[in-house]
C-alpha cells in the first residue's frame, strides 16, 4: 500500500510535469531578456 | 498493477518525446534513478528500458533538437579522459570479470554524464532536469520515510521497492542522496515556473524534505547522521536570521531525540567508538591496504581490485563478567574487504591518476558553482534571479556528497555523475549568457552616461 501510494504521487507529479512542458515554447529556446524596467519575479 | 502502471508511465514518456525530444532525456534520467526494471517483475522487466531511453534521448537529441547553446566545458572533457582511463584500467585489470562487469554500468553512467548538458540549454530545461532528479528520488524517500515514521525503519530492515542493497537502494547512498538533494527541493520551491510557489507546492516540498530527513534515521546509515550535520551547517549560507535559525534547530533536535527508535541510538552510539566497531577498523585497514598498493601500482588495479586485499589486524574485544569488563586484541583476518570510500575506490581502481581526475571534476565544480553564485547573486533583472541559488543548491548537494562519499565506494553513483552534469550545463549557460554577443542583445540600445558603472561583470572563464 505504501509502495503503491508513494509511487503513484512521485509519478502522477512526474506526468503532470511533463504535460506542462509540452505547451512551453521556452523549452527549446530561453525567452528573449525582458525590457531592463521589468520587476523581479514573485518570492524575490 | 505496479508493473503495468511502470510500463504504461515509460511508455507515455517514450511516446511524449515524440513531439518534445528533451522528455527523452529526462525519461533516462528517471529510469537511471528509479531502476523500474527491479521494481516491475514482466512487462518492464522484459525490455532493455534503459538501452532504449539512452538511445532516444541521444537519437532525438542529434536529430531533433535545436542545440542552440551546447558547448562541450572542460569538465566534460576531463569525464572523457576520465572515461578513456577507466576503460585502459578494465583492459589490464587485476579481475578482468568483476572489472567487466562494473565497467558495464560505469561508462553510460560517465557518458551520460558527458552527454546531459549538452542537452540542458534553457532555463526550464534545468528545471525539469532538477525536478525529474528530485522527483524521481522522491519516489524511493516517500516511500522510506512513510516506513520510518510508521516504524518499519533499521539498519539492512527498511525495504525499498526492490530486494537488492545495490545503487540507489543501497542505505548509505539514498541517506546521502536524501539529504543531498533538500537544497534542490527548495530551490525548486522557489524558483519553479512549472510548478509555481504556492500553499500545495509549499506542502509537498516541506514534506518531501521531511520525508528525506527520516532517511538517515530510517536507514540507521551513520553517514546519513553526518551528511544531516552538513547541511545544517551549510543551511547557514542560505537562512537570514542565522541565530534564530540555529536556535530552531537545536530545539528540533532536542524535540525529535525521544521520538528516536533505541536502535538508532545504538548504531549511531558506534561512531565516537571505532576502535571497537569491526566495520570501522576494516575500513581502516583496507585504506592502509589501499594506499600501499597504489604506491606499488600507481596506474590502479581496474575495477574491484580491492579483490586481491588480505589483511590481519587486531580487534579489541570486550568481555564482561559480573560488574567487570575487560578488552583484549584479538587477531582478525579478513580479504576482498570493499573500498567503502571513494577517494580510496579511485585510487585503487584508477591509480593515483584517475583519484586526481576525479579531484580535479569534483574541486573545479565547487569553484565553478561558487563563482557563478557570487557574479550573479546582486543581479537584479527577472531573468536573473534563479542562477546563483541554483549553483548554491548543486554545490550544497556536491558537497554533502562528498562528504558521504567518504565513507562509502559511490565514486561513479550515477545520480550524482547527472548531478554534475547539471553544474557543467549551468556553468556554460552562465559563460554563454554573458558573452558579449548576448550582453549586447541586453544592453539598451544607446547607453545612458556612467555605464561603465553600471556594466555587467566580465564574462566567466
Amino acid at each position: 500500500m505504501i509502495d503503491l501510494f508513494s509511487l503513484a504521487l512521485a509519478h502522477g507529479l512526474l506526468l503532470l510535469m511533463v504535460l506542462r512542458l509540452m505547451g512551453r515554447d521556452d523549452l527549446d529556446r530561453d525567452p528573449p531578456p525582458p525590457a531592463p524596467d521589468a520587476k523581479p519575479e514573485p518570492g524575490e | 498493477m505496479i508493473d503495468l502502471g511502470l510500463f504504461l508511465f515509460i511508455a507515455a514518456l517514450l511516446l511524449l518525446g515524440i513531439r518534445r525530444p528533451f522528455v527523452w532525456v529526462l525519461a533516462y534520467i528517471y529510469i537511471d534513478t528509479l531502476e523500474p526494471q527491479d521494481i516491475g517483475w514482466r512487462l518492464v522487466a522484459s525490455m532493455p528500458v534503459s538501452l532504449i531511453a539512452f538511445c532516444a534521448a541521444f537519437g532525438g537529441w542529434l536529430l531533433a533538437d535545436p542545440r542552440h547553446g551546447a558547448r562541450m566545458a572542460l569538465r566534460q572533457w576531463l569525464l572523457v579522459i576520465l572515461l578513456a582511463w577507466c576503460a585502459l584500467t578494465t583492459a589490464n585489470a587485476d579481475f578482468p570479470a568483476e572489472a567487466a562487469y562494473k565497467w558495464g554500468w560505469v561508462w553510460k553512467a560517465l557518458l551520460f554524464a558527458i552527454f546531459v548538458p549538452l542537452t540542458i540549454t534553457t532555463r526550464l530545461r534545468f528545471e525539469a532536469v532538477v525536478l525529474t532528479m528530485v522527483l524521481t528520488a522522491g519516489a524511493i524517500i516517500i516511500n522510506g520515510g512513510i516506513k520510518t515514521a510508521t516504524g518499519g525503519g533499521g539498519y539492512g530492515v527498511l525495504h525499498l521497492f526492490v530486494d537488492n542493497n545495490t545503487g540507489m537502494y543501497e542505505s548509505s547512498t539514498i541517506a546521502t542522496v536524501a539529504i543531498a538533494i533538500i537544497p534542490l527541493i527548495l530551490w525548486a520551491m522557489k524558483h519553479g515556473t512549472v510548478f509555481p510557489p504556492d500553499w500545495r507546492v509549499n506542502t509537498f516540498g516541506y514534506a518531501l524534505i521531511f520525508a528525506c530527513l527520516l532517511m538517515p534515521i530510517g536507514t540507521e546509515a551513520r553517514t546519513g547522521l553526518l551528511c544531516m550535520a552538513v547541511l545544517g551547517v551549510l543551511m547557514l549560507r542560505y537562512v537570514k536570521r542565522r541565530f534564530l535559525y540555529i536556535g530552531a534547530a537545536a530545539a528540533l533536535g532536542v524535540v525529535a531525540l525521544p521520538f528516536l527508535p533505541q536502535s538508532w541510538y545504538a548504531r549511531m552510539s558506534t561512531l565516537d567508538s571505532a576502535e571497537e566497531d569491526t566495520s570501522a577498523s576494516t575500513r581502516m585497514a583496507v585504506w592502509r591496504w589501499t594506499i600501499d598498493y597504489a604506491n606499488s601500482h600507481p596506474m590502479g588495479g581496474g575495477f574491484d581490485a580491492y579483490r586481491g586485499n588480505k589483511f590481519t589486524y587486531k580487534l579489541p574485544v570486550r568481555t564482561e563478567s559480573g560488574n567487570t569488563s575487560s578488552v583484549r586484541l584479538e587477531d582478525h583476518t579478513d580479504q576482498a574487504r570493499a573500498y567503502h570510500s571513494a577517494i580510496f575506490e579511485m585510487l585503487g581502481e584508477q591509480g593515483w591518476p584517475g583519484l586526481f581526475l576525479w579531484l580535479w571534476i569534483h574541486g573545479l565544480g565547487l569553484w565553478q558553482m561558487e563563482r557563478i553564485r557570487r557574479r550573479w547573486r546582486s543581479r537584479t533583472a527577472a531573468d536573473q534571479q534563479w542562477q546563483a541559488p541554483l549553483a548554491l543548491a548543486l554545490q550544497c548537494a556536491q558537497i554533502i556528497y562528498l562528504v558521504g562519499s567518504l565513507f562509502q565506494g559511490i565514486a561513479y553513483q550515477p545520480f550524482i555523475l547527472t548531478l554534475i552534469g547539471v553544474q557543467c550545463a549551468l556553468w556554460t549557460w552562465c559563460k554563454l549568457a554573458d558573452s558579449p554577443r548576448r550582453s549586447r542583445a541586453r544592453r539598451p540600445a544607446r547607453a545612458p552616461a556612467g555605464d561603465a558603472v553600471t556594466a555587467g561583470e566580465p564574462a566567466l572563464r
